[in-house]
């Protein structure tokens, strides 16, 4: 039992990481917690969903499609939920709570539009392939969202890193007054971040609506709060943390549950939110991409 | 029958509603006027809200006293919890307080379980509360509540509030011990909060606790945004319209819930001091408005 | 920003959402849909004397305090095609008399118990109401049946299967079996069909239902001598149940119990097929598993599943053929156990309000005691002492998609 739940802790880990990407990123470079991310995550499955049940297309193209559709969205919301705020230099709170006002929205939005109920990928959407090694099973499609996430976090690093859209990035998140004196357009790379945050969030979304064969307008809830631990855990606006983040929580939530009671699963988020809070605040990989006051 | 009878018999429970969130929209207020941003009253009210409901089941206390044992409870945890948590800035605080609310729902869950006692209920939670809350009891516990907002401006203790919302440095330099009016703010608003999570329970019988949870924490916060923190009626005011709207805007259907949202993100952007706000009756008037 | 106007314009909102809703709903509550409207009974001056007992009004209001929105409006919107299909074959057939007219009056609670309270106090304090269908959830019915106890007003339940509901007062009655009656029926066909020595046991530990499915599940298993090797526990929304189901595995069941809602029994079925648990290892449910979505998102993996249930789709008692066949002719899709029991109700309630020959709540409520041998989609259907229904319950298996009756 044990390789198996390493298994299924590596792959819950990618799931995480996934998820959190955008999330922290938008910390680092808006400095806000835009607590409507896991809201734009679940319009992706939907996206997705649409683009396969009503557009009919496969999944290869339904999955950029969402992605597109998700950072638009992303885009959108920084437009008329924060925007306004940075104008008139609103303090932080304001974001955080302008963007639980839209979070709700978003997903009273879905519920009219689709129906509160659960709906799934239809099943030929991905191949279904079960391999077995020994005394661990593991599906292609896990296999290939594993596969998916790295590349994801690769090229998130290297954008970050190597692209002048990445300094700029970097620049306006230690200091927007600063990078503006630079001669940055802070703005356009706001929206920027926004797009990509969003389109994280809907690739995220896609694939794990695919993974769990499940679709609904709650789906962002659950991750809601794990999301914050885990870009807490890994220091807010750090990608790596987001990583290492996901995985940390992954591991304690599998084993606890194997190992201990599984009641107590969701309760390990927490215990782990409120460790780090108390003991580092800034994450254990913190003050990397963030520097604010 | 007369028609204020009617009116009574049919519309009574959204009225005490209505104060029950007035109040919670009071007890939210204490922290949002020192500067916090806590959500973690849903978690108190369902503190209050057990206890209470337990004294009174058990052992037959009248609703005063349960109130106050509830009351006292959530003030209680407020301390404990404050100490280590309210050194966090701002998002962080946030954020630990929703971490707060879960915990208390799934403490909720699991007591049962875990204790070997029957006492919470678990998932399928608290029955056969009695019916206790009265549209008096609710009155007189408001009043005594706006009275207290009333004098808080003018108080010592609401001008270190002030001071705190307005920049802890500073107030810390003038000599204003930051971290305990923080911490009074704090078990205030969860006292406050613990007491009308009583009420509550003795208004619907019945106390579950997937009614306390993070939908819960953002309603009580509506109220004060809708509202406003600048002047006392706003939470009163802001409490009154949510929680009549729902009701007269059935007509929405699946979409209702996206009111709540939108009046969220409307008032932050563009009234960000709220509804009620004195501000406004002292400025003069100018021949051109603001869009 | 204009900020003095804005603040009259907000009392003034608050005035006008009172009025709204006060001259909106004061007398007459608010009617959301009313299915019989096509088919009103012409106004006669004195009803026929062959068919209509005397002392019933021409026109006879039901409440039905259901959740038609939110997350549980799935639920809510099944039991209103079955009360309104009962509806339209009563008025049709002029069960109540000539002249006579059933009408429902809905009320959303929206999954809310504050909403269920508010619709109830309006609904008893309208003396034109004479019995309340509903509500959907048992939490509702927690905090609201006490209300209608209290005025004295019947209230027929069809989707409340928690402990504890019609022991509120005598004038709460039910139409939903609860799982205290379905359960213990399952444990012991399977049991003997499958020769279940040692099974594991999994649930959702955060809903009312799943929770109290669970509670009568392992009461069963451990009167019936079944060693149950381990408890594990989900909550809802959760979607990754492979570390609870690894464990599971290595433990070697006969079985794996299951008390969920669909959407994570689905969830669970898919993952432990997936994981090497074989198909030799039957899962099986309580109400949970009774939807068309258990097979919709569970697809393949959903065969085999054994479900207790209080309604078969497939029973050829002639009064479920029926309903089955009108349900489809007059919406096009199958009916679900939800819509067969909310039928039932409303039915049960026209007979009794026919038998008592009067609108009178306690004469009603009377009559809906006295029910006994009514040919429903649910079987020969009566009320038990306690106000329970009182019929057998099945065994179901899903096969090909469907659910048939579990053969041993």
């Amino acid at each position: 039992m044990f390789w198996q739940q390493v298994v299924n802790a590596i792959w819950l880990g990618a799931v995480y990481s996934l998820f959190a990407l955008g999330y922290t990123l938008v910390f680092g470079v808006l400095g806000i917690l835009n607590l409507a991310y896991p809201s734009i995550y679940m319009w992706g499955a939907f996206f997705g969903l649409v683009a396969v049940n009503t557009l009919h297309l496969p999944i290869w193209l339904a999955l950029p499609l969402a992605m597109l559709a998700s950072g638009l969205l992303g885009m959108l919301v920084d437009l008329l939920a924060f925007k306004p705020l940075r104008a008139r230099k609103a303090p932080e709170l304001a974001a955080l709570i302008s963007s639980i006002g839209t979070s709700i929205i978003l997903i009273n939005l879905a519920q009219g539009a689709f129906q509160a109920q659960v709906s799934r990928f239809p099943f030929e959407t991905f191949p279904v392939q079960v391999y077995t090694l020994g005394p661990v099973t593991i599906t292609l499609l896990q296999i290939t969202i594993l596969g998916i996430s790295l590349a994801i976090m690769l090229l998130l690093g290297w954008l970050i890193r190597g692209t002048r859209l990445g300094q700029s990035m970097r620049a306006v998140a230690f200091s927007p007054v600063t990078a503006a004196r630079l001669g940055i357009p802070v703005e356009r790379v706001i929206g920027q971040t926004a797009f990509i945050a969003g389109a994280l969030a809907g690739a995220a979304g896609v694939l794990l609506g695919l993974a769990f064969n499940s679709v609904s307008p709650f789906m962002g809830e659950p991750m809601n709060l794990k999301g914050l631990t885990v870009i807490i855990l890994g220091g807010l606006g750090n990608i790596e943390g987001a990583v290492l983040g996901g995985f940390i929580l992954a591991f304690s939530e599998v084993m606890s549950v194997a190992y201990l009671s599984s009641d107590l699963r969701d309760a390990v988020a927490f215990i782990l939110l409120i460790l780090i809070l108390l003991f580092r605040p800034n994450g254990l990989l913190g003050r990397t991409t963030s520097k604010k006051a | 029958m007369s028609a204020f009878s009617n009116f009574w018999a049919s519309y009574g429970s959204v009225v005490q509603f209505a104060l029950i969130n007035m109040i919670l929209a009071i007890s939210i207020y204490f922290t949002l006027y020192s500067g916090m941003l806590s959500l973690a009253n849903a978690g108190f009210m369902a503190i209050g809200a057990y206890l209470s409901a337990v004294l009174t089941i058990r052992t037959g206390l009248p609703l005063p006293l349960g109130l106050a044992c509830g009351g006292l409870a959530a003030a209680a945890v407020a301390f404990l919890l404050g100490l280590p948590v309210l050194r966090l800035r701002g998002i962080y605080l946030a954020i630990a307080t929703i971490g707060f609310g879960e915990i208390v729902r799934i403490f909720a869950i699991n007591f049962d379980k875990f204790s070997g006692l029957q006492l919470l209920g678990g998932a399928e939670g608290l029955a056969g509360v009695p019916k206790l809350t009265t549209p008096a009891a609710l009155l007189v516990t408001l009043l005594v509540l706006v009275y207290l907002l009333i004098r808080l401006p003018r108080s010592r203790t609401g001008r270190a509030l002030a001071a705190i919302r307005q920049d802890e440095n500073v107030a810390a330099s003038m000599g204003v011990d930051v971290f305990r009016y923080k911490m009074l703010a704090f078990v205030l608003g969860a006292f406050v909060a613990g007491l009308a999570g009583g009420f509550d329970a003795h208004l619907t019988r019945f106390v579950d606790p997937n009614s306390y949870g993070f939908d819960a924490a953002v309603n009580i916060l509506a109220y004060a945004i809708l509202g406003g923190t600048a002047h006392w009626a706003g939470p009163l005011l802001g409490a009154a319209i949510l929680t009549v709207l729902p009701e007269s805007l059935r007509f929405l259907q699946d979409y209702r819930g996206i009111v709540n949202g939108l009046i969220i993100v409307v008032v932050i952007l563009y009234l960000p001091r709220g509804l009620v706000d004195p501000k406004a009756f002292h400025r003069k008037e100018t021949p051109h408005a603001e869009a | 920003m204009i900020k003095t106007p804005i603040f009259k314009l907000a009392a003034g909102l608050l005035l006008f959402s009172i009025l709204l809703s006060a001259c909106g709903s004061a007398a007459t509550p608010t009617a959301i849909v009313d299915p019989t409207d096509t088919l009103a009974a012409p106004t006669t001056a004195a009803p026929s004397a062959t068919t209509a007992p005397a002392g019933l009004p021409a026109v006879i209001t039901l409440g039905a305090v259901h959740d038609l929105s939110g997350a549980t409006a799935v639920y809510g919107t099944s039991i209103q095609k079955g009360i309104d299909l009962a509806v339209k074959q009563i008025n049709a057939q002029k069960f109540l008399g000539d002249g006579v007219t059933l009408k429902i009056t809905y009320v959303d609670a929206a999954g809310d118990p504050k909403q269920a309270i508010a619709a109830y106090e309006k609904l008893t304090a309208d003396s034109s109401i004479t019995a309340i269908l509903g509500p959907t959830l048992s939490s509702e019915a927690q905090s609201a049946d006490p209300i209608a106890q209290e005025a004295k007003v019947p209230v027929i339940a069809s989707s409340n299967t928690a402990a504890g509901i019609t022991s509120i007062g005598d004038y709460i009655f039910r139409t939903s079996l609860p799982e205290s009656a379905v359960v213990p029926n399952t444990v012991a066909v399977t049991s003997k069909a499958l020769n279940l020595k040692k099974v594991a046991l999994m649930y959702g530990n955060d809903d009312a239902f799943t929770k109290s499915g669970y509670e009568v599940f392992k009461a069963a298993l451990t009167k019936d001598g079944i060693q149950i090797l381990d408890e594990e526990t989900f909550v809802k929304g959760d979607t990754d149940f492979s570390t609870q189901l690894t464990k599971i595995k290595s433990l070697n069941p006969d079985a794996i119990i299951v008390s969920a809602l669909a959407e994570e029994a689905a969830g669970i079925m898919t993952q432990a097929r997936t994981l090497g648990i074989p198909d030799s290892v039957r899962i099986i449910g309580g109400n949970g598993f009774n939807s068309p979505k258990l097979a919709q998102l569970a697809g393949k993996a959903a065969e085999g599943a054994i479900s207790g249930s209080a309604w078969n789709v497939a029973s050829t008692f002639p009064a479920n053929v029926a309903f089955v066949s009108a349900f489809k002719a007059e919406y096009n899709s199958d009916p679900d156990q939800f819509a067969a029991q909310a039928y039932t109700a409303a039915w049960v309630t026209a007979l009794a309000i026919k038998n008592a020959a009067s609108v009178d709540h306690a004469a009603v409520r009377d009559a809906l005691a006295k029910i006994q041998n009514f040919d429903s989609p649910l079987g020969s259907f009566a009320f038990d002492a306690n106000r329970d229904p009182l019929h057998q319950p099945v065994v179901l298996t899903v096969k090909d998609g469907k659910f048939v009756v579990f053969q041993p």
